[in-house]
């Protein structure tokens, strides 16, 4: 694409991208480090992911009033409107992908030394596996542009969807089986939750990627398995 | 490189230069209105308007039959004439503005405005005097009309030209024909200074000598014919002025002086109305 | 929807100079119409080629169709002050005429209708009214329409147009000489307008095309690059021209 004739219009628009390239990086480690601290039971690393959300929620606040005051300064048209407001989407998605990571930390600390048996982490593990591959592929076909790269992210959410089913099923039967599993089943609970929302959110964000390629929402609805809240049949 | 000084120098006498060559020419006007007001004024009285021009060796007489053909000549000159120009100017700034023949009318036009006014007297004598068998106050008109038109036809079209053509093209774009536009709207629009230009036109040949002292002559009585030998201020103080008698002298400067305020007074209202044209 | 103008293949030259290279566009009735492009890009000739105001020089023609309810507006013989009566126009700058605001309305009235004082003042009235202008005017109609604000004296134009009832307006560039307030009056108005009439605008403006127009058409070059509704032209356009244009990229 060539340049605009208003050059210091190019460099907002860089300016921004690059804030969202920082903010998904910054969101990747968050996640990756949750993960880890909630495998590990590693309450400091925990401490780190929780200290590092304000910056993220700081970039969201910057990237936004950048492309806010951009739209007044420059009224964009076509890509480059659709590149602020996909901007101004992705910040907001991230921030939340941030959010969560956040909460999976405070799990990890309230937890704090509980047993933890790898069997049941295990599923998490797989989980969460999946939802950092997701979020690292689609922050990739943000960089690149790349529609095709973001819709195989996007029609492969329901893996993660249905993953999330079969863990929650899973933990419902630790939980049944003793009662003292109940508190750290719940907090693994939650995180598998924030962990599928994640991947919800990198979905929100391949969809951000087609519109600002190609001008097109999605209109078809997200394949999608069945809610995870399955009704639990009384015992 | 020279130094500010100098250059200050330079330039302040460069300015003296040029506002003494512009004291130079006005000047004159000065003191042409300053003779014609020191030498005119004295006889300037009631009886001029009233009286007509007095055979030589009296004291009294006015210039009344002088007064009265030079305004019906110049009447019917502009009469004749600026109709003509005016629809000559029209065709050239409307109707043939790009039309080939436009520059050659253009041309030729100049050239009638700048001929000299004794050739035109000459060619009407030639034209209508001499097979009319008589000098003659429409011989006369006849002349100052062929030196109106040129004058009319170029202000008019140089008027027009300056009307915008956006003007133009919003009133055809209401679907009104050319000729409703342009008596309509463009007329309108440059009204000022169509008037302007006919004000010039008479200011021009109100004071004009060569053309009737070949046309019409001068009369030294009463005449309201139009085919016959009319008294007019012009010709009148052409005959006084070359002659002794001292009260013929005096009369003549009294025309001299009523034609200039005449002619100064069309000058300044065409001033006027070009100047209201912003205004309006 | 109906198509009040169907242009087909329209070539138009100034001299033997082509500045219009093969244009097919419909004007959709009742909607309006927005052109843009760089500048001397044939936008504002294809809409003198709309009217014929073209016919008022020598040295330019057009070749091609021009469809104003089916029929042909380029055929020789066309009664064009019909034409500019039933097609009207408003121009980049304000053009009052030098007379009276009435006058500037009636004028153009009493050559065409046989009105008594009576119902000449009610179409006047009415003409300011739909202009918007009649309550900034209605106490002065005996004032010179040049006495006007520029705002006032381009929807003074407007209502003249309007006043002899046209079917098409087309606008060239009507807010290019106008504050923005009066750029707003003025959009207010086209909106309004296209109830009744079909409207084509030319501008430079590209919010303002986006603002006030149903389908935009890109011109490049005397050719024309894209027509689509104005939503796609200004979010996603299909050509890189386009695109480049109206991102702010272009050459």
């Amino acid at each position: 694409m060539s340049d605009h004739t208003v050059r210091a219009y190019d460099d907002e628009l860089m300016e921004i991208g690059r804030k969202i390239t920082e903010m998904g990086g910054i969101a990747e480690t968050m996640l990756s480090h949750a993960i880890q601290s909630l495998v590990k039971g590693d309450t400091e690393l925990a401490q780190r992911v929780i200290a590092t959300d304000p910056k993220l929620d700081a970039l969201e606040r910057e990237i936004e009033e950048k492309a806010v005051l951009t739209i007044a300064r420059r009224q964009p048209m076509a890509i480059d409107l659709r590149a602020l407001v996909s901007a101004i989407r992705i910040a907001s998605d991230l921030e939340r992908i941030g959010d969560l990571a956040k909460n999976v930390g405070k799990r990890v600390v309230a937890i704090d030394g509980q047993f933890a048996p790898q069997k049941i982490v295990g599923g998490v593990i797989h989980i969460s596996d999946l939802a950092l591959d997701r979020l690292h592929r689609v922050l990739d076909a943000y960089a690149h542009r790349d529609v095709e790269g973001a819709m195989s992210v996007w029609k492969e959410d329901e893996e993660i969807d249905q993953l999330y089913n079969s863990l929650f099923r899973e933990l419902l039967t630790y939980m049944m089986e003793d009662p003292r599993n109940i508190g750290f089943c719940a907090h693994l609970l939650f995180s598998a939750k924030n962990i599928e929302r994640i991947g919800d959110h990198a979905t929100n964000i391949a969809e951000t990627i087609k519109y600002l390629v190609t001008g097109e929402s999605m209109t078809t609805d997200r394949p999608r398995a069945a809610d995870g809240y399955t009704p639990l049949s009384t015992p | 490189m020279p130094s500010y000084s100098a250059r200050q120098r330079k330039s302040t006498i460069v300015m003296a230069l040029c506002l003494m060559a512009t004291l130079i020419g006005v000047v004159w006007l000065f003191l042409i209105l300053f003779s014609l007001l020191i030498n005119g004024l004295p006889g300037l009285s009631l009886a001029t308007f009233t009286e007509m021009t007095p055979p030589p060796g009296s004291h009294a007489g006015g210039l009344l039959n002088a007064i009265y053909g030079s305004v019906v000549m110049t009447i019917f000159g502009v009469g004749i004439g600026a109709p003509i120009g005016v629809l000559a100017g029209t065709y050239l700034a409307e109707y043939g503005r790009h039309s080939k023949v436009t520059p050659v009318i253009r041309f030729i036009n100049d050239i009638l405005l700048s001929a000299p006014s004794i050739i035109i007297g000459l060619f009407i004598y030639g034209a209508v005097v001499v097979p009319m068998r008589s000098f003659s106050a429409v011989a006369g008109s006849i002349a100052l009309a062929v030196i109106v038109i040129p004058v009319v036809v170029r202000t008019t079209e140089d008027m027009l030209l300056l009307v915008p053509n956006t003007l133009r093209e919003a009133a055809s774009a209401l679907g009104l024909p050319r000729s409703y536009v342009i008596r309509k709207v463009t007329y309108r629009a440059a009204r000022a200074g169509l008037i302007t230009g006919i004000l010039l036109a008479v200011a021009r040949v109100g004071g004009e000598t060569a053309p009737l002292l070949f046309t019409v002559l001068s009369n030294q009585f009463w005449s309201a014919n139009l085919l016959k030998p009319m008294a007019n201020l012009p010709v009148t103080i052409n005959n006084f002025i070359n002659n002794p008698d001292a009260n013929w002298k005096h009369l003549a400067w009294t025309g001299a002086l009523l034609i200039t305020v005449a002619v100064l007074s069309l000058n300044i209202s065409a001033r006027f109305f070009g100047a209201s044209k912003d205004g309006q | 929807m109906l198509e009040k103008i169907t242009v087909k293949d329209l070539k138009f030259y100034y001299g033997a100079n082509l500045a219009l290279k093969g244009i097919n566009i419909p004007l959709y009735a009742n909607k309006v119409t927005a052109f843009i492009g760089p500048s001397g890009c044939g936008k504002s000739t294809l809409l003198r080629v709309l009217n014929r105001m073209y016919d008022l020089y020598p040295g330019q023609h057009a070749e091609g169709q021009i469809l104003f309810d089916g029929r042909n507006i380029l055929e020789p013989g066309e009664d064009l002050n019909l034409l500019r009566s039933r097609i009207g126009m408003v121009f980049q700058k304000p053009t009052p005429f030098p007379m009276t605001i009435y006058d500037n309305i009636a004028f153009g009235l009493k050559l065409y209708e046989n009105l008594s004082k009576s119902e000449l003042d009610g179409r006047v009235e009415d003409a300011l009214k739909r202009a918007a202008l009649w309550t900034e005017v209605k106490d002065k109609l005996g004032a010179n329409g040049l006495s006007l604000s520029g705002g006032q004296q381009q929807r003074l134009c407007i209502a003249r147009t309007v006043a002899i009832k046209p079917e098409v307006i087309l606008f060239d560039e009507p807010c290019s000489a106008l504050d923005p307030i009066s750029t707003a009056k003025i959009e207010e108005l086209i909106d309004e307008l296209k109830h009744e009439y079909t409207i084509a605008i030319v501008t430079h403006n590209m919010q303002q095309a986006a603002r006030v127009s149903e389908h935009t058409a890109f011109m490049y070059l005397g050719e024309l690059v894209e027509f689509d509704e104005t939503s796609k032209i200004f979010t996603s356009p299909r050509d890189q021209r386009t695109q480049d244009y109206i991102t702010g990229r272009f050459g």
